[in-house]
């Protein structure tokens, strides 16, 4: 019974720092500027141009979690079996970069990609090319660290089980290695895709204003807009794909396997 | 063979990772003050570095804001995943849920709900929100560092501790938790690191007063990010680099000691290594953090003497982040007792709410012209007491007309900085006689520069252009007008490099462009580094802003307020605000101030054309003009339907 | 019994890992059915000796020849060996069905064979009808008996099977150690096993491979190996010995603890050091005076068929094993039949080397 009690701080963080604040963004998002009910700023949505957003921004972010997963499947796969392949490795690799400000590392990508930055000949800057190079680039980590940890935690004697039963290399891949790392795939595609979807700084700084999100939308309406009812009711409509996430995860994850460390 | 495409597949990944902060930290040792062109080795920014209180500042809040985010956070995950233990699984997984939204939210969600919420209920944002803000998202990663470690726990530990006469709260800590401090150690170190790294949340429930490292990084955007951050950053990567090192080196050498048993490599499992090394590795960086920790907080406390109040009490100043000199708040206080307190903002938009929710008391803010205006209207300022100003005399003529278009008969604001909006250009890069005698605004339309023009990147200095192009005011209310200008903005998009407000100046350095339009205080500094740039006011006129001081209704201290300005208006401040800025400051003491022009060698500063146009063009000039809320809808929405295109 | 037909030879294999000798040019034959068990203790090489059979290792030098062919650099996928794991190693996504299919959907035969194959193994293992189930919900006896399910659906020619039963209790155990003996006489291949546990391996073996730091110490059928361990390490590791050290007087006498035992070995030369093994069970205990030695009970332990005690006699601690109860500190005398009398060479090359069994607990105990 006492031990029950020691839930009281986090569930007064969940309630406070959460369900409260969430509460009144559906609060300004279900009203308008006179405090009426309206379901004008949800509706919103659908209109040209912030659908239009909605559907670049589901593009580039579906693109670039294909590309984090494409690119971190064989990462982890090289790192279960080699020498090097421990946590230590994983931490000091991808959580390094982080100690580098986020704002300063993207900016660094501009300074890459300008025309005449050492990859400008890329000519992607101002791009949704380079947006989605900048959202692989940001969130990488979060797709490497799930799979890589689901992987590690599969027993080598499986692998050589299935070995020993008479699969080849590409079966013991395909139906014993994937399918056990779903998990960490799983939570790893959820990772990378809600931050890219709802991401502003990346498009502002690797788009060149020409590419514009979601993210972009709702910063706008809160900062230089001002129209704060607008901006909490496509809000709302964000929170749609992450409750939709949240489901997807709780499906293919039941046991809270695929964590980032 | 499959070998070296492993290693060679791992070093590309490498290479994507590393290549930007490698970049970075060839930039921090770069002597330009730019990101696109290599001017030179020089240390310069390291030493700027140390003396830029700021800066230290930043750095103090964003690590004591991480370390103390990172430990309640732990103290309260760890609570709740023994309450979570103890719970039936149905409810756990409830739990469980719960602890998922903020993980998963996405963090402009989380940041904008956090800050409308205290908004709402009054509370003024500073460290306090900042940090909140922060546990709230460091606790779920706590969580799932260590509720799996609670699932591997052989409960038998802790029953045998208590059998043998221990109370639950000894066999607490002495027995259940040194199983689980790998996973709470990874916890507050992923907490640690995802705190010091977040902007977006950060951004939004900071507001009022308080910079960590990546919001003073947004926040210089404005006026060019100073390469003293990439210094800052070379110093904290290098130093976690260096600690990381070690504690691997260590560890490896406790490997060698360890005697070699007649233990098999087949033998060996792999948990109980991932084991140990996690554990060790983990308690090395803990005390490496903690170091970094205990450096920032020195660095933070020892230049800075809070507590020391001037005879005349303290000046709260509400200013754009990096918009005076850093050095004229010690030498106001020298010359006057008060001593100032600086807090900062980004824009208007973000100062505007503070103000007017009075969730935090100013006695001088510093705002745009159209907000003064706004502003007045709404009776958010106090008059301004002129007689207690003596240095207001030599605020600049030709400015006084300008503040009749907002403030009227200058009763309630003392310009700060003004400046023209203009065509910044390289010689280089254009046809000369395009840019000979008058030039027009539509040669950004210009089909030969297809690719080379930048534009602004905001609502009303991107209108701007068009509605001069066309004849329009600035300021139209007209849905024609309006619908001209945007398809005049649509017309011109293929033709676009990119649209940057802040690195506009620094795309042009950088020979990236032909052309950009910018505000007159960036062209001096642009000259700087890039002397084949020229800047030019198109011929239909253009905008004329004004950055003023002000007074809210929420100030204490009036007499301060009234100091303060009067210092700014005084010969040294002005220099000193010219010098660090390169903008136009109306006072004309400096009419005669020799500027060391990178162009044309030392010219009077009133005969430099960039900063001080000519009447005739001023008189084809307008200021920016609040709106009202339907105008502001009517602008925001023509600006996504030219966005969208 | 088995067939003298050699199905795999090992020759000349040598493994080292990091430097540290694990496999020392290792020479083993195993013939066509017969049911072989490496025995030995923990990092004796009994396991990297199944791997490198099972394609899982590769050896430093040496080859496996199956059937004259040489395997050594043929892949674990396809060799005609399957293996049963010490933790099973079932795939949690799968279930009991999936998991048995798993070998045969490889090989490509039809779905009514792999269906017919699957109920006919769970049928040999004695778990019909579980097709279905989940095998995360299985027990462990139940896990073990899936996984051999699943390897001898492969109608593989050698079973290799690494300390299968060791995660077992007791009394599984025992029923396990049946079942593969009636499934081996069933299936009619070969078995190659490996365990630590000296009384699997003298219940289900044809032939006992006892092994020590990369070294065959002995080989025979479990009779020799208990009758007459040819050093004192395989003594000492299989059952309960006393190991004393004699003196050959001359042929058929021994001197044990300054006493002369008579026995029946010959030929080792006159006055030479040996070893002499009797074991706890061949020892009569009499009245003083009675026996070859005299001595004082010292310990008495009853441990179910018969009670265990130490006798103190001629300067020596002698197990003996008795249905009768002797308390402690009674005077008795002890005597041994001459030909339970097992008289063995000191070792003299460092393949002979014995090792302490305390050593070899020691080590045991702390890879635990």
């Amino acid at each position: 019974m006492m031990k029950k009690l020691f839930s009281a701080p986090f569930i007064i963080f969940i309630l406070v720092g959460t369900l409260i604040p969430m509460g009144v963004v559906a609060y300004y998002g279900l009203t308008d500027r006179t405090g009426a009910f309206t379901v004008e700023n949800l509706l919103a949505v659908f209109s040209g141009d912030h659908l239009k957003a909605l559907m670049l921004s589901l593009l580039l972010s579906l693109t670039a979690t294909l590309l984090c997963l494409i690119m971190a499947f064989p990462l982890a796969l090289i790192l279960k079996n080699s020498k090097i392949g421990k946590k230590g490795f994983m931490i000091f690799i991808f959580i390094l970069p982080m100690w580098m400000n986020f704002v300063l590392r993207t900016m660094a990508w501009q300074v890459l990609l300008e025309k005449n930055g050492m990859l400008g000949f890329l000519g992607i800057i101002n791009t949704p090319v380079a947006v989605v190079l900048g959202m692989v680039y940001d969130y990488l980590p979060f797709m490497v660290l799930p799979v890589y940890n689901a992987m590690a935690r599969i027993d080598d004697s499986l692998i050589e089980a299935a070995y020993d039963l008479g699969a080849s290399r590409n079966t013991v891949l395909s139906k014993v290695i994937l399918p056990l790392t779903v998990p960490g795939i799983v939570s790893g595609i959820t990772m990378v895709f809600v931050p890219s979807l709802t991401t502003f700084a990346i498009s502002n700084m690797l788009g060149g204003g020409k590419v514009n999100l979601i993210g972009n939308i709702i910063e706008q309406e809160f900062t230089t807009a001002s129209n704060w009812n607008l901006g909490s009711g496509l809000s709302l409509v964000m929170m749609v794909f992450i409750v939709i996430s949240m489901a997807f995860m709780g499906k293919f994850d039941k046991n809270g396997e695929g964590t980032m460390i | 063979m499959k070998k070296y495409l492993k290693v060679l597949y791992i070093a590309l990944i490498v290479l994507f990772l590393y290549l930007p902060i490698g970049t970075l930290m060839v930039l921090s040792f770069n002597e330009s003050k730019s990101m696109t062109s290599w001017q030179g080795f020089s240390f310069r920014w390291y030493r700027e570095m140390f003396s830029n209180e700021e800066l230290m500042e930043a750095l103090g809040n964003t690590f004591t804001i991480a370390l103390w985010a990172s430990m309640i956070a732990t103290v309260i995950g760890v609570m709740a995943c023994i309450a979570m233990n103890a719970m039936t699984d149905r409810k756990r997984n409830i739990f469980m849920g719960l602890n998922n939204i903020p993980l998963l939210n996405a963090d402009i969600v989380t940041g904008i709900s956090l800050m409308i919420s205290f908004l709402l209920f009054g509370i003024s944002l500073n460290y306090g929100t900042v940090l909140f803000a922060h546990v709230t998202f460091c606790i779920p990663y706590v969580i799932l560092s260590v509720m799996p470690k609670f699932k591997q726990l052989e409960n038998h530990t802790y029953e045998a501790a208590l059998d043998l006469g221990a109370s639950p709260a000894y066999a607490f800590f002495k027995v259940v938790l040194p199983d689980l401090m790998p996973g709470i150690t990874s916890g507050f170190l992923l907490s640690f690191t995802m705190s010091v790294d977040d902007f977006v949340i950060t951004h939004f429930t900071r507001g009022a007063g308080i910079n960590t490292l990546s919001t003073l990084i947004y926040s210089q955007l404005k006026i060019g990010v100073r390469p003293t951050l990439f210094a800052l950053s070379t110093v904290i990567f290098l130093l976690v680099l260096v600690i990381l090192l070690i504690s691997n080196y260590v560890k490896s050498e406790d490997k060698d000691r360890t005697p070699k048993k007649a233990k098999k490599a087949d033998e060996v499992t792999e948990d109980d290594y991932i084991y140990r090394s996690g554990m060790t590795l983990g308690k090395k960086i803990l005390v490496g953090i903690v170091c970094v920790v205990i450096i920032a907080a020195a660095v933070k406390f020892t230049p800075s003497t809070p507590g020391e109040v001037g005879e005349n009490g303290v000046v709260y100043v509400y200013n754009f982040g990096d918009y005076i000199d850093p050095e004229l708040t010690e030498q106001f206080f020298e010359e006057t007792g008060y001593t100032v307190v600086c807090d900062y903002f980004d824009t208007n938009e973000e100062m505007y709410p503070v103000i007017k929710n009075n969730t935090a008391d100013y006695d001088v803010i510093c705002a745009s012209d159209y907000m003064i205006d706004k502003m007045i209207r709404e009776d958010l300022l106090m008059e301004i007491e002129f007689g207690q100003i003596p240095n207001m005399q030599y605020l600049s003529q030709n400015i006084r007309d300008f503040m009749e278009e907002f403030d009227p008969g200058m009763f309630y604001s003392a310009p700060h900085t003004w400046g023209t909006y203009g065509i910044i250009y390289n010689t280089e890069l254009v046809d000369e006689e395009d840019f000979e005698g008058d030039v027009s605004w539509s040669i950004l339309w210009d089909e030969k520069y297809a690719g080379k023009i930048i534009m602004p990147n905001s609502i009303r200095e991107a209108d701007m252009v068009a509605a001069k192009l066309l004849g329009y005011s600035m300021n139209t209310l007209d849905e024609e007008e309006m619908d001209a200008i945007t398809q005049k903005l649509i017309e011109q998009k293929p033709l676009v490099y990119s649209y940057a407000n802040d690195n506009a100046r620094d795309l042009m350095i950088g020979d990236n462009a032909s052309m950009a339009v910018i505000t007159s205080g960036d062209v001096l500094y642009a000259q700087e580094d890039n002397e084949n740039l020229a800047y030019v006011i198109p011929v239909e006129g253009t905008e004329v802003w004004t950055d003023c001081w002000a007074v809210p209704k929420s100030c204490k201290n009036y007499d301060g307020a009234m100091a303060w300005i009067n210092f700014m208006y005084s010969y040294d401040a002005a220099v000193a605000n010219f010098e660090y800025l390169t903008y136009a400051i109306p006072n004309t003491q400096l009419d005669d101030y020799v500027y060391e022009d990178y162009i044309e060698g030392e010219t009077v500063l009133s005969e430099i054309g960039i900063i001080n146009p000519s009447e005739e063009i001023l008189a084809r000039c307008e200021t920016l003009k609040n709106l009202g809320p339907e105008g502001d809808d009517m602008y925001s929405r023509y600006w996504k339907i030219f966005k969208s295109k | 019994m088995a067939k003298d037909t050699t199905l795999i030879q090992m020759k000349d294999i040598s493994k080292s890992y990091d430097g540290e000798i694990v496999l020392d040019e290792f020479d083993l034959n195993i013939r066509e059915n017969e049911f072989i068990t490496l025995l030995g203790p923990s990092g004796c090489g009994k396991t990297t000796t199944l791997r490198i059979l099972g394609g899982f290792t590769k050896p430093d030098t040496g080859k496996v020849i199956f059937e004259g062919t040489d395997i050594t650099d043929m892949p674990a996928n396809k060799r005609p060996l399957n293996t049963v794991f010490q933790k099973y190693s079932l795939f949690p996504h799968m279930n009991v069905a999936e998991n048995i299919a798993f070998g045969l959907r490889i090989s490509g035969k039809s779905a009514a064979y792999i269906n017919d194959k699957i109920k006919y193994a769970l049928k040999l293992v004695n778990l019909a009808g579980y097709e279905n189930r989940a095998v995360t919900s299985l027990s462990g006896g139940q896990q073990q008996r899936i996984a051999i399910a699943r390897a001898i659906v492969n109608e593989p020619r050698v079973l290799l099977l690494d300390e299968p039963l060791g995660a077992l209790d007791l009394k599984l155990r025992q029923e396990m150690q049946y079942e593969l003996i009636r499934l081996k006489n069933e299936l009619g291949i070969t078995f190659v096993y490996v365990t630590h546990d000296q009384e699997e391996a003298l219940t289900m073996s044809d032939t006992v491979v006892v092994m020590n730091k990369g070294y065959i110490q002995q080989m025979g059928t479990p009779e020799q190996i208990y009758n007459e361990p040819e050093n004192a390490f395989v003594a000492d590791f299989i059952g309960d010995s006393n190991i004393f050290d004699g003196i050959m007087i001359e042929d058929r006498v021994v001197e044990i603890c300054g006493h002369k035992f008579p026995c029946v070995d010959e030929g080792f030369g006159r006055n030479k050091p040996v070893d002499v093994v009797i074991r706890p069970e061949d020892i009569i205990i009499g009245k003083p005076g009675q026996g070859m030695i005299d001595g004082v009970v010292t310990s008495n332990v009853f441990i179910g068929v018969h009670y265990e005690m130490c006798v103190e006699a001629g300067g020596s601690e002698w197990l003996c094993q008795n249905t009768r109860s002797f308390p402690v500190g009674t005077e008795v005398s002890l005597n041994v039949e001459p030909e339970n009398i097992q008289i063995m060479n000191k070792p003299q090359s460092e393949d002979e080397e014995a090792i302490s069994l305390e050593e070899v607990l020691g080590e045991e105990q702390q890879e635990e």
